[in-house]
Parts: C-alpha cells; structure tokens; sequence
C-alpha cells in the first residue's frame, strides 16, 4: 500500500534543490549575521604590529567579529570616495588635523561621549576637548628631538633651534603634508608672536630657521637624527623614546613654552553599518589593559587616567594631570580653513 | 714597412665627435645605473638607517624582508597579480591592435587615442575612478578589479609595441600563404602570430613590469592584507625607514630584470628590436 506521505523521487529532488538554491542565497546574509565586520583604518610599524598580533585578535574573539583593519594610506580620500550610506570604514583612526577635516565634510561624528563609549568617563579632559571631533585614545608631545653626542645643550626652549650654530643640521618637516611641520608653523607663531594664530610672525621665524633640512614623515626625521644628518629636530617624543635601550645617541626635549600635542584620534562615521560594534571598538581601545600595551610598546601617552605604567615608561610620558597640563592643542579647525594660504606662502618661504 | 711605421699608420686620429659620443653613452649609462647601485649599497649596509659612506656589508635587511610575512605575501600577490596582467594585456592588447591596423574600422584615429588615454589619464584618478566605480556597483575591491585595474593601464603599451610590428609587416606573405591554400585561421596561427609575436612579447613585458611596480592604481584598490609591494612599501617607509626598503628594492628590480631575462631567451625580444 502507499501511504498518503510517500514523497516521490522527482518531488523530494525539486524540493532538495529549492531548498539548496535558497540555502545558498541566504548564506551570506546568515554569514553576515553569525560574524559582523568592523573596518578601522590602524597604523603600521610596531603599532600595527602589536594590533595585529594580540589586540585586534582578542577583540575578535570578545565581540565575536572579525576585524578589517586597513593599514594603507590614504585614509580619508578613500572614506571620501566611498558611499556615505556605507562607508569604507566603521572606525577612522588619524591624527587631528585629518580628523577635522572630515568632519568637516560629514564623513566622521562629531562628539564622543560617555554614553556611547563608557571608558570616555576616565579619559583626560584633552581627549575630548573642543579641539577634538571624536576621542583621543593616545597622544604624543611634539617637541625637540637632538644629539647626545654633538657637544649640545639639552633644548630649554623652542627659540633653540634658531641657534645659527644649527644651520643646515636643524631638522623640520614639509609643511603641507606633515601635521608636526603645521604644528611646529603655529608654535612659531606663538613664541615669536601673539598666538598659534599668528601666522606672519610663524612665517618671520621660519625664514630664520633657514638652512632646515625637511621631511615628509616623522619615520625620516628619526633617521635623520640617528645617523647625525640632523642633530636637532621637530619630533614627537615616541619617535625618539622608541630607542631607549638601544645606545643611540638621541634624546628628547620638552621646550619650556610646552609641548604640542600629537594625539591619536578614533571616531566613528555616520553611516556605519555596525555602529554599536564601532562604539564598543573606542571602548575597548580606551580599557586600561589595553592602553598599557601600547602606550608601553610604542611610547605613546594613554588618555585613560586609570593607566599604571612601568616605572620606566611613566617617568617619560604624559601620565599626570599636571604633565598633561603642558599639552598645547592647535585649533585645526582654524588651519584646516586656511592650509592652502598657509601652504603656498611655506612653500615659498622654503623653496630651494 | 716596419713594425713602428705600422703602428703610426694603425693608429687613429683622435676624433673629437666619437669622444663626445662615447663619454654621452656613459653619462647616460651611470644616470640610469647609478641610483640601482645606491640602492644596493643602502640594502647591503648594516645600519638602522639609510647613511651613506656604508660601514659594512651585511645581508641583514634582505634577511629581514624575505622573514616578514607581509613583505612575503605583498611580493606573491604582487606576482600573481603581474602575471595575470601579462596575459589579459597580451590578449586584448594583441587583438585591438590587429583590429585598428586591420579592421578598416570607422574613427580608427579616434579609437586608437580611445585605447591609448589610459596613458594619457593620471594613475592616481584611474585609481580612484575604478575605486569608486567598484564601490557604487557593491563589487567591493576583489584581487580580480585590482587585475582589471592594472590591465587597463598596462595595454597600451602592448597596442603600442604591436602597431609598430603591424606598420612595418609585409602583408604579401599573408596573401602568399592564402594563395597556397591556407585557411584565415591558419595564415593567422602560422604567419601573422609568429610575424607579431616579438611586439606582442614587448609589450608584455612592458605590462609586467608596470603592474610589479604599479602604486598609483593600486592605492585605492588594495584591501587589508591584500596590498602590493609597491603599496606595502610606501605604508612601511612611513613608520620605518630602513635597509628593508632597499633591500625590497633589490628584489624588485631583479626580478623584473629576471622577466626580461626570461623572456628574451624564450620568445627572443632582440628579433623585436632588429624590426
């Protein structure tokens, strides 16, 4: 007898084969659903390396993500180029300066608070001042890098590296691509003049500081100190503190009018798909086992108060109220507004 | 005649215009060798930093570029990349040259330029076009638009070195070989292809090297842990800028220099050059 239930071959291998083609169809939308992506920009060199090998992974595993982390520049051009509505990156991670400028043009949020990123309770009021969009999760100290072994003095102020006995061995930066060079034009303009902002007294200085040998990247003004090409230079703190141990003859100066702050900024683009994951990201960057990693593995100063350094770390980096007290913050919004101006008459003043 | 008066009789004038020729030959030889022998001397010295006098010879950064997985990886894909761009050029590029020097097409001028703007276009705004363009059609940025990208930009250089082979080809062979029977197929296989084939390779060679070396396209193409050298490099020289860089540079340039090497003994490019 056959039962009512009995399925026919050709019936059970049409619904086998619908079921396959539905199966495949849903697969990557499940997938997606199982694994979220977060796509963050992250630095190279020994950063990207520690990220790449403990940070990043263990965050993975905590949000049950996987984690795109894009090391290769052009950051914002690329953010620019792609879809508001679904943007390139969740999490854009650069310095100030880039940070303004998009959001400037929408790409990134304004304000990152407490409610969003908890661990933002704890950070020091410059992370999140009104000179950052976003959150600094680290910051540098600009300021004089030099010789140990050139017969120099320690740099006690800015004004030193006018000393005429520095022509042609001074280092600075290639103003329009360098954000230390844009910082270092509106020192001038503070020590030499009114303010940060005041752009002709920067301009009077820079033309003092003539012969200067000029870099790109910070990466460069490091080497140029090492190998003697330079003996005194604009440079942030971890460029130089990064050879501690090392027996290189450089060390690392705080002028006396304060140090410029070189801060490493998260923030978060409107049209993320994953906003809740990128918030929890900021978050986890802000915890202070994770800020100790890399603060002690790259030298950069951790915006999270609650982070205990080594001793040997703490004794260098910006980890008091009152050594975070010397940070001076440029208003890049002000900058940003004027970089072409400023960049044509720089390249001016410094051709040849 | 004595030997001496022989001598004298042998010997040359000085000729002022050969001297100027020979010393602009070396002139020329050292600007363009000169900058490859820095960099070997950069990727052999020993310090953390790239100074020049040298203080010795240590194989140190090359130790370090073949030990780093991103260095490694970055060069195969590079690789892979080069090669697939090597076969799509040669194809399309062969084919649309044959067809323009061939095809009595109407606007063959127009289509030529047409074919030839990718050289005429900066890289980096291809670049970000096809970004872009990848982004709005949701394809992302797969290993095979990189590929596309790099094609688009590496077949003029195999249209160009194939019309030149075409301008100069004796079409009288082809109609001999028809004459005696030959299919179209078999004039194209037997006489046209082997006729072309040294500019075809010309320019494939051309199209590898600049996909290896490709950075402006690449730039916005990349994804994480899917970059070139050449894009790898640039991101490395911004946080450390050490021997490994020259040292990578050595690599590169050996082995485009190996290519051509290559090449030349299987396809023998001099025929190329005879044309």
């Amino acid at each position: 007898m056959i039962s009512h239930h009995t399925i026919s071959r050709r019936k059970a291998l049409r619904v086998g084969t619908s079921l396959a083609v539905l199966g495949a169809l849903g697969a990557p939308s499940i997938l997606h659903a199982q694994t979220k992506t977060l796509k963050i920009t992250t630095w190279g060199g020994k950063w990207g390396d520690i990220m790449k090998a403990t940070v990043l992974p263990a965050f993975e595993k905590e949000f049950k993500c996987t984690v795109s982390a894009d090391q290769a520049f052009p950051y914002v051009p690329k953010l620019q180029a792609s879809p508001r509505n679904d943007p390139l990156y969740d999490v854009l991670h650069t310095n100030s300066n880039e940070q303004w400028n998009s959001f400037t043009e929408g790409l990134v949020m304004g304000k990152i608070t407490a409610k969003e990123v908890p661990n933002v309770a704890d950070v020091y009021a410059y992370a999140v001042s009104d000179k950052i969009v976003g959150v600094s999760i680290f910051t540098s100290a600009i300021g004089l890098g030099y010789r140990t072994d050139k017969g120099l003095s320690k740099p006690a102020s800015w004004k030193d590296l006018a000393d005429p006995k520095l022509a042609g061995v001074r280092g600075g930066y290639i103003i329009p691509v360098n954000s230390l060079g844009q910082c270092h034009l509106m020192m001038l303009g503070k020590i030499y003049g009114k303010g940060l902002t005041d752009l002709d007294a920067a301009y009077k200085a820079l033309e003092q500081l003539k012969p200067i040998k000029l870099v790109d990247f910070t990466g460069q003004m490091e080497k140029m100190l090492l190998s003697g090409e330079v003996i005194e230079g604009v440079i942030h703190d971890s460029g130089v503190y990064r050879y501690d141990g090392q027996n290189q003859p450089i060390d690392f100066s705080s002028p006396s009018e304060g140090v410029l702050a070189l801060e490493q900024v998260l923030n978060v683009t409107p049209g993320s798909k994953v906003k809740e994951l990128a918030f929890a990201y900021i978050d986890y960057m802000l915890r202070p086992d994770v800020q100790k990693l890399l603060a002690e593995g790259v030298w950069y100063s951790p915006s999270n108060k609650k982070v205990k350094l080594d001793a040997k770390y703490d004794a260098k980096l910006l980890t008091t109220e009152a050594k975070v007290a010397t940070l001076i913050q440029p208003d890049w919004k002000w900058y940003n507004a004027r970089k072409e101006d400023i960049d044509a008459r720089v390249t001016k003043i410094l051709k040849g | 005649m004595s030997a001496p008066s022989q001598a004298v009789a042998n010997k040359q004038p000085f000729d002022i215009g050969r001297a100027v020729y020979l010393a602009l030959n070396l002139a020329l030889l050292a600007f363009l060798l000169l900058p490859i022998a820095i960099v070997l001397i950069f990727a052999l010295n020993p310090t953390p930093y790239i100074s020049f006098p040298p203080v010795g010879v240590s194989l140190r950064w090359f130790e370090k570029f073949f030990a780093s997985p991103e260095f490694m990886n970055a060069l195969f894909l590079s690789l892979w990349v080069a090669g697939c761009v090597l076969v799509l050029s040669i194809l399309i590029g062969g084919a649309c040259a044959l067809a323009l020097a061939r095809g009595n097409l109407p606007g063959r001028t127009f289509l030529t330029a047409f074919f030839m703007s990718p050289l005429m276009l900066p890289a980096i705004l291809t670049g970000l076009a096809l970004f872009q363009s990848y982004l709005l059609v949701g394809i992302g940025r797969p290993v095979w638009g990189l590929i596309l990208a790099h094609t688009l930009v590496a077949v003029p250089y195999v249209i160009r070195t194939t019309l030149a082979v075409l301008h100069n080809f004796d079409r009288r062979i082809e109609e001999a070989a028809a004459v005696l029977g030959a299919s179209p197929a078999r004039v194209f296989f037997e006489v046209t292809l082997p006729l072309i084939r040294p500019g075809v390779f010309a320019g494939g060679v051309f199209a590898f090297i600049v996909s290896f070396d490709q950075f402006p396209v690449s730039l916005f193409l990349v994804v994480p842990k899917g970059e070139t050298l050449p894009v790898v490099l640039f991101n490395y020289m911004k946080f450390d800028l050490d021997g490994a860089i020259a040292a990578a540079s050595m690599v590169s340039i050996l082995l485009a220099l190996s290519v051509v090497l290559v090449l030349e003994r299987l396809i023998g490019l001099k025929a190329y050059v005879k044309l």
